[in-house]
């Protein structure tokens, strides 16, 4: 599905290359359930930034569903990921302004779906998520497990085959941690390609593969 | 997605009230002031258009040079206007005598109405194209004929049809109405006539204008003119500027005609050593610049809160990335909402114009409406609204959507030392304008003050003034004011040929022993009675005044300047000679103002004559109650002066009224100041809160270190201080040059004492640390460690 060669990023820190990540080699095939774990600043987040296209990389080769994304400018870019992957976040980043269901509709609007198709498809996701009574609440209005619900929501709506998941379970409870993860379990199942960053061996656990950072290589893959 | 930008600008609105309704109400404020503003100057800058032939339309002005003083008025010499008929008739479509505005009573049945009015030459009417509600625009060759504005007709006439009603003019002119024309607009320099008379009819009513014929030096009349070729009038003014030359030969009195476009007669009307000289036209555009800066300063002040927001927002920028968005539609959704907020207030600012139009209409003397239907209006405010919320909409849009996500969500944008320089740039521009305009109040008000507590040389207070509108009322004199002393009502009365508050009659044919042979003096020439210093109560510094106990028909009473130009050792005794008749100085009095305020007093000679009297003046008894004391007199006046109503003026309203236009500027600048100065506020108020925000991990952290409130407070305030010192810097010199400037327009001026600044800097200073203050503290109260965790 995607590979990564030789990737490698760095910052300059008073003229000297910091490496946030040093050649790179990774690749990853369509259904996979891939954790990434590693100290703080092994370079996990960046590496899952680049993969997301989110974030830049100074050397390497990396190709997206056969397309080189080196290659590619910012606007075919976000087409590529708005398209193919999903995000879901630590802190949940839902918008505050907007209703869970406004905020779940969202990736559909900037992919143009014409609006009756979205109602559908949001109905069908809230309802499969058991979070139909809370559609017009406010993200305030929940608790972080709810909250993270909606966010995996809003990232599975558009039906990406990729979904990318930082630390999803950091800010909530063993409980609801596990249920989150149970979902995610389910998700690859149905076919989703899942890379997570966790700090959590249990967690971790949950994957098909392993792949352990420290200073920006890869130091282990189980 | 349409739908989608609008549910979050309006609900992100909603969530942050407060900064919400800052910046609605700041913005639609100046928005409103603006609008005001330019309805003001529209009006100011459109005077005299309702006249049709406003591109041919001019005044002629007489500018003359006595002695090296050179003096410009539109009082002109008689023949000026047969000279002008018969020599330019190729370049003159038409030319109209016209006599001063007068007050006249008339008489219909019991009925008696008071009306100023002119007298004025056939063509005049239909010169200034009055529109004709009934009856003939050329009836005035008539010499009884008389046109009546709307008002005045049914005022006399009531629901009757007034055309070939006659009726009394004054006590035995005899007029028949030969025409209603419309009222005219505030507009229009012709506004308050509400008669215009035959000039025909003035001959017969004043026959001393006949021997005036061909009499180059009596300045008592007005002519108008109107010439053939569009915008031609400036060429024509050139063109007859020395056609007065064969009727000058002293070179110590030299005279020349000038022609003042209609377009001028409002704006542009002054003149100062025979040059023109501005006018109104320096208000105009005074406060066309207020109202640019007004305008600045809410738009900056919008931008301010609105990007000191837009960092909040960034949060939901970083998602909407991730989500797909692209830069584009994150600029959209930016713009669309700045746009949206501009729209809301650009209501709230009508619906305050709308509100605030009475008063507006009130303080600035004018009839003002909005122009609802005018589609240059509605493009304008669009226009305007438009440009203002994508201006300020631009720097969230492009600098927040330009970020990659993860940028954004780091908080890297946060980190910018210089982030807040153009917004600290923007206040510093924002205080500069708000201390100007405090400094230009202070200025006004200490002028006004300074003019208003100048001494008038008299007593002004408890005296009333009577037109002498029939002669009735100088055959009475004695018994009138035997019977008004008699029955407690008045302490003195006494009469003459000028009100007390104005200067009617300025002469020359002077001459003393001693006297430089090729100085023409002009003094200010007085008709008074016996009572007249007894009834104002002057000073005198020398000698007497009039009495019953001389014979003093050959006497005269100096004011102080008039002394001090004579030049005399004492003048007490020293011979006159006037017109050829010889008057000897009997008394000197201080001087009194009779005129502006503002300006010093005429050098003026006051002899005593009963018949000449225009005005009578009463002085109440202080003993008596005012409402009484008028009672008392209509019955005494009624009784002598049966034919004309009774009229009466305060001598000290009149002299109030001298300050309506310094009050009016004062009045304005006033508010203007204080509008700039609240919309400042809310600029710094955002800026605060932005700051506030931005150095909140820096707070929490030197919090858990053991910083004090008040240190805090000191920590974020200081940096606001010094923007305030940075714009007085500035401010004080500007505000220095303009209003010392403005001072100079005075001849009898206050000083520009250092305190006034002192007063600004601190009134500035003051309001800041409040403003500043509310944010800071909330910061230092607020808690660390929720503070810290979501960073």
């Amino acid at each position: 599905m995607l590979s990564l060669k030789h990737i490698s990023k760095w910052v300059n820190v008073g003229g000297k290359p910091n490496f946030l990540l040093k050649d790179v080699n990774l690749t990853i095939n369509q259904g996979e359930f891939i954790s990434i774990m590693g100290p703080s600043g092994s370079g996990k987040s960046t590496l899952l930034h680049i993969i997301g296209m989110l974030d830049d990389f100074n050397e390497g080769e990396y190709s997206f569903m056969d397309q080189p994304v080196h290659g590619l400018k910012e606007k075919q870019r976000s087409a590529l990921y708005k398209q193919h992957i999903g995000f879901v976040f630590q802190a949940y980043h839902l918008i505050d302004e907007l209703t869970v269901y406004e905020n779940i509709e969202t990736p559909l609007i900037y992919q143009n779906v014409k609006s009756s198709e979205r109602k559908a498809m949001v109905a069908d996701i809230l309802d499969r998520f058991q979070i139909v009574g809370k559609k017009d609440l406010f993200p305030t209005q929940l608790s972080g497990g709810q909250q993270q619900l909606v966010g995996i929501a809003r990232a599975l709506i558009a039906k990406p085959q990729l979904l990318l998941a930082d630390e999803p379970t950091g800010n909530l409870n063993s409980k609801q941690g596990e249920e989150i993860m149970d979902l995610f379990k389910q998700l690859n199942k149905e076919g989703v390609t899942i890379i997570q960053v966790t700090h959590s061996e249990k967690n971790a656990g949950y994957g098909s593969r392993i792949i352990h950072l420290l200073d920006g290589r890869i130091e282990q893959e189980q | 997605m349409f739908r989608n930008y609008l549910t979050t600008a309006w609900r992100s609105l909603r969530r942050s009230k407060i900064t919400s309704i800052i910046n609605i109400t700041g913005l639609s404020l100046g928005m409103a002031v603006v609008m005001l503003i330019a309805l003001w100057m529209q009006d100011e800058l459109n005077h005299d258009k309702v006249h049709d032939n406003y591109d041919t339309l001019g005044q002629a002005y007489t500018s003359q040079v006595i002695s090296g003083t050179k003096a410009t008025m539109t009082a002109i010499a008689l023949p000026i206007a047969n000279e002008l008929r018969t020599k330019y008739a190729d370049d003159l479509q038409a030319v109209a005598l016209a006599s001063w505005r007068s007050g006249n009573f008339f008489t219909v049945g019991d009925k008696k109405i008071t009306s100023e009015g002119m007298w004025v030459e056939e063509a005049f009417p239909s010169m200034m194209s009055m529109k004709m509600v009934n009856g003939n625009i050329h009836a005035l060759n008539d010499p009884h004929s008389i046109l009546l504005s709307e008002t005045l007709a049914t005022a006399l006439f009531g629901k009757n049809d007034p055309i070939g009603r006659s009726m009394k003019m004054g006590t035995d002119f005899e007029v028949s109405v030969a025409g209603v024309y419309e009222d005219l607009p505030f507009s229009s320099t012709f506004h308050d006539i509400s008669y215009l008379a035959s000039w025909q009819g003035y001959l017969i009513m004043e026959p001393w204008i006949k021997w005036n014929t061909d009499k180059w030096d009596n300045h008592s009349f007005q002519c108008f003119v109107q010439v053939r070729k569009p915008d031609g009038q400036t060429a024509f003014s050139d063109k007859i500027s020395h056609m007065l030359n064969p009727y000058f030969k002293d070179p110590n009195w030299q005279e020349k005609l000038i022609i003042l476009p209609i377009k001028d007669w409002y704006l542009r009307s002054e003149f100062k050593n025979g040059e023109r000289a501005g006018g109104r036209i320096s208000f105009v555009w005074l406060f066309g610049t207020i109202g640019v800066f007004v305008l600045l300063l809410a738009c900056i002040n919008f931008m301010n809160l609105a990007t000191a927001r837009s960092e909040k927002r960034s949060k939901e920028v970083g998602i909407r990335k991730t989500l797909g968005s692209q830069k584009k539609e994150l600029i959209i959704q930016f713009m669309g909402e700045s746009v949206m907020v501009t729209l809301l207030s650009l209501l709230v600012a009508l619906l305050l114009v709308a509100l605030a139009m009475p008063w507006f209409n009130q303080i600035a003397a004018k009839d003002m409406s909005i122009p609802w239907k005018a589609p240059l209006f509605w493009t304008c405010i669009l226009g305007f609204t438009l440009f203002t919320g994508l201006l300020a909409g631009s720097y969230p849009a492009f600098y927040l959507s330009a970020f990659s996500p993860i940028k954004v969500f780091k908080g890297i944008f946060k980190a910018g030392k210089y982030a807040a320089l153009p917004r600290k740039a923007l206040v510093v521009l924002q205080f500069t304008v708000s201390i100007m305009l405090i400094i230009g109040t202070i200025v006004v008000q200490r002028q006004i003050e300074h003019a208003r507590n100048r001494p008038v040389g008299f007593d002004n207070e408890r005296m009333v003034q009577l037109p002498v509108n029939t002669e009735a009322l100088k055959t009475h004199y004695d018994a009138i004011r035997h019977e008004l002393m008699q029955s407690g009502i008045a302490a003195e009365m006494a009469s003459a040929s000028s009100p007390v508050t104005s200067l009617w009659s300025i002469q020359s044919g002077y001459s003393w022993e001693g006297k430089d042979p090729n100085y023409i003096p002009e003094f200010g020439t007085i008709a008074i009675t016996h009572d007249y210093g007894n009834t104002v109560k002057w000073g005198l510094v020398k000698g007497r005044d009039f009495s019953r106990n001389f014979n003093d028909s050959s006497s005269f009473i100096i004011n102080e300047s008039a002394a001090k130009i004579m030049n005399f050792k004492d003048p007490i005794g020293h011979t006159i000679n006037w017109n050829g008749r010889n008057y000897q100085i009997v008394g000197v009095v201080k001087d009194l103002v009779m005129k502006s305020p503002y300006k010093p007093v005429d050098p003026t000679v006051y002899c005593l004559r009963y018949d000449a009297a225009t005005n009578m003046i009463v002085r109440i008894r202080p003993d008596q109650s005012i409402p009484v004391a008028i009672a008392g007199m209509e019955k005494i006046f009624k009784k002598y002066n049966p034919a004309a109503p009774f009229e009466y003026k305060f001598v000290d309203e009149l002299h109030g009224k001298k300050f309506a236009s310094e009050e009016r500027v004062g009045k304005l600048a006033g508010i203007f100041a204080v509008l700039a100065i609240l919309i400042s506020c809310l600029g710094i108020f955002g800026l605060a809160t932005f700051v506030a925000e931005q150095r909140i991990r820096e707070v929490s952290i030197r919090k858990i270190l053991g910083a004090s409130v008040f240190s805090i407070w000191q920590l974020l305030s200081k940096d606001f201080c010094w923007l305030v010192l940075i714009s007085f810097g500035v401010a004080a010199p500007f505000a220095w040059y303009f209003m010392n400037n403005w001072l100079q327009d005075y001849e009898y001026r206050t000083s520009l004492p250092w305190w006034i600044f002192g007063i600004a800097f601190g009134a500035a200073l003051l309001l800041t640390l409040a403003t500043v203050s509310t944010q800071a503290i909330r910061a230092a109260l607020g808690n660390a460690v929720k503070a810290l965790k979501s960073e």
